[in-house]
């Protein structure tokens, strides 16, 4: 095991010469080295953001630490009960930060599970990358068009392996999926229409307030630009908000959505155009859509993909015992629809639970048959990328994609209008104000 | 025109002071009725009004402006939203000549007259929809405590020389404690800042959650 090494911000800043001649004031010690953790080499973990989803990602890291698998060598979170909380689920060994840097720093962390409000992925996980540390994010990937980018030249510039948290496609019936259609067992396909419920509405708005004691409202807000504290941003409610979660179409369309580009072949691709309608609330802080309908076309080939948002929207079923790889459909509420030239395909879930209609789950591939990757998991996938160098099977470039589609589809509804995209230039083309939202000015020092 | 006919001469002339007439109570009436319904006690009605917003454009830019520090917490919450659906209705392509207006009532309300959240707001707004004459009137903001980050950030979106100068010059007469917000958005934009270096990545909070021994 590596020697811990404590810091404060005293010694880092002796460290790191606060004098002016290094242009990010890193220790030479903690830049990115080449060079890959052995295969038999445990991991030392930390985690950054241990609440809500990044409680479960804490809590399946300290089940593998008990298994022998990893270590775990810090945690943080800006919200200091939350924080004390992941002290006392990792138990002994685990130092505690506020601030995410001082883990940065830290010459004997080699990963970093980042899982903050979206507003901080970008951010973070760039940040980790340049100090050389391997990234597992939540998704959506980014907020912004220039935020992907900057996470995909990160990860190439520091190579250093990123997964991003659409789990979905590491789900055993994700991998049936796969295989079943790109076999072409329904034909060629022309059209994915994702299906999903409203996002919700503040039904319960109050005014601004002081932040509670235990939280560091200017490091939950970070690279956002500043205003009053508000209970009704935090927590786990940033999802609602359009500059941060995006709603629906940004938290669950990230793994919808990254099933449909990842079956359709389509990762490294775009749109050509996008178009969203949708119902705002009628009160409250939350502006995300309530309804929403977006409709992204492809060219080359032609398909068309859809995001329906509407609670109330009749959705396929399907009887299940329990005894399927994915077991019952718990949340049958999204999913996607395939239709192609011999018939439809659906999927429900696209998350922790991905679930798929029974003629692909029961598909017998034959000889000569393709063949597609299987997960042995979405964070073994991520283990086996930091150790081999192997890409992730949400590496930061699919996931930038699918997150992209989000970003647009929320641009395209703010704006009221349709947008044309060009890939290969990686921008929006012809709308100066969309052109100038493809990038959000971030808060002095959280920024990329 | 010709004077020969006084007659067409006079008539043109009551035609041009009838139609602006027409014109001007046409827009009042759709300003009155804008802002009536975002005062309204109904939250469909406010958020129907704000909707509509950006047809009635720059004429509901001021007096949206003055609602959106009304006491009613959601009657300022549509008077905010219906300013932005003003901005991005004028920001479209082949809208310059609406724009021009917006940005000209937007630049109007930085003045310090207008309470800090309104012109915060503005700043953000100008941000998507600001041309060169909106630079100005913003750098004047980076020596106010409470608005220069935020004036900084939209200078730093705001596309063109005019911004990048206001920038660099601004480095120059900025507090110590705000150059390296500044010397940021100059890197931002590509500029080399020699002599300041960026300090995203120095850890400046302590936790007093201890670990467990």
């Amino acid at each position: 095991m590596k020697r811990i090494k404590k810091i404060n911000r005293r010694e880092f800043l002796a460290a790191a010469g606060a004098a002016v001649s290094v242009p990010y004031l890193i220790p030479s010690s903690v830049l990115a080295a080449p060079g890959r953790t052995g295969a038999n080499e445990k991991l030392t973990m930390a985690h950054i953001g241990v609440g809500g989803m990044g409680g479960y990602h804490l809590g399946d890291m300290v089940a593998r630490r008990d298994r022998g698998e990893v270590n775990i060598a810090a945690v943080c979170d800006a919200d200091e009960k939350r924080l004390a909380g992941a002290v006392k689920t990792v138990g002994h060994d685990v130092e505690a930060y506020r601030d995410y840097r001082y883990i940065l720093h830290r010459n004997d962390i080699d990963a970093v599970v980042i899982a903050t409000p979206d507003h901080w992925h970008g951010v973070q996980m760039v940040h980790a990358a340049q100090c050389g540390k391997h990234v597992y994010v939540e998704k959506p990937a980014c907020c912004t068009i220039e935020e992907g980018k900057a996470m995909v030249a990160a990860a190439k510039d520091n190579k250093v392996s990123v997964q991003v948290g659409s789990q979905g496609r590491s789900q055993p019936e994700a991998y049936l999926a796969h295989r079943y259609l790109v076999n072409g067992n329904i034909g060629h396909i022309d059209k994915v229409n994702c299906f999903h419920y409203n996002s919700p509405e503040d039904s319960n708005p109050v005014p601004d307030s002081e932040p509670p004691a235990e939280l560091d409202w200017d490091l939950w807000l970070g690279p956002l630009r500043w205003r009053p504290y508000n209970q009704r941003y935090c927590h786990g409610v940033f999802r609602w908000l359009m500059e941060s979660g995006g709603g629906q179409i940004r938290d669950r369309g990230a793994h919808v959505m990254s099933c449909a580009m990842w079956w359709m072949g389509a990762d490294g691709t775009g749109p050509v155009t996008v178009e969203a309608t949708g119902t705002s609330p009628t009160k409250g802080l939350w502006d995300s859509a309530v309804t929403m309908d977006v409709t992204y076309t492809f060219k080359n080939p032609d398909w068309v993909l859809t995001w329906n948002q509407h609670t109330g929207n009749a959705v396929p079923a399907e009887e299940r015992t329990g005894n399927e790889p994915g077991g019952k459909i718990s949340r049958p509420g999204y999913g996607a629809v395939y239709h192609g030239s011999k018939g439809k395909f659906v999927h429900w879930g696209g998350d922790g639970g991905t679930w798929v209609e029974k003629k692909a789950r029961q598909w017998e591939l034959p000889a000569g048959a393709k063949d597609v990757y299987k997960s042995p998991g979405h964070k073994e996938d991520w283990f086996n990328g930091i150790k081999t160098g192997a890409k992730t099977i949400m590496n930061i470039e699919a996931a930038v994609g699918v997150a992209n589609l989000c970003v647009l589809g929320n641009l395209s509804y703010i704006l009221g209008r349709k947008l044309e995209w060009d890939q290969a230039k990686q921008e929006i083309v012809g709308d100066r104000q969309a052109q100038r939202m493809m990038y959000r000015p971030q808060r002095h020092p959280y920024h990329l | 025109m010709s004077i020969s006919n006084p007659k067409k001469v006079s008539l043109t002339i009551a035609a041009a002071g009838v139609v602006p007439s027409v014109a001007v109570a046409a827009r009042n009436k759709a300003v009155s009725k804008l802002m009536a319904g975002i005062r309204d006690n109904d939250a469909s009605v406010r958020t129907e009004a704000w909707q509509s917003a950006g047809e009635v454009g720059a004429p509901a830019v001021k007096p949206l402006a003055k609602v959106m520090t009304n006491e009613e917490l959601e009657v300022a919450r549509a008077a905010k939203r219906g300013l932005w659906k003003i901005v991005r209705h004028v920001g479209r392509p082949d809208a310059a000549d609406e724009k021009r207006v917006v940005v000209g009532k937007l630049i109007e309300l930085l003045d310090d007259d207008q309470p800090v959240p309104v012109r915060r707001e503005v700043l953000w707004m100008l941000s998507e929809i600001g041309d060169r004459n909106a630079v100005k009137p913003i750098a004047a903001l980076l020596s106010d405590r409470e608005l220069r980050e935020d004036a900084r950030m939209v200078l730093q979106r705001i596309p063109g020389r005019t911004a990048l100068a206001a920038l660099k010059a601004a480095l120059k007469a900025a507090p110590d404690d705000f150059k390296l917000n500044i010397a940021q958005s100059l890197r931002q934009r590509g500029e080399k800042v020699p002599g300041l270096d960026c300090v995203k990545l120095i850890p400046t909070k302590e936790t007093n959650v201890k670990s467990l021994k």
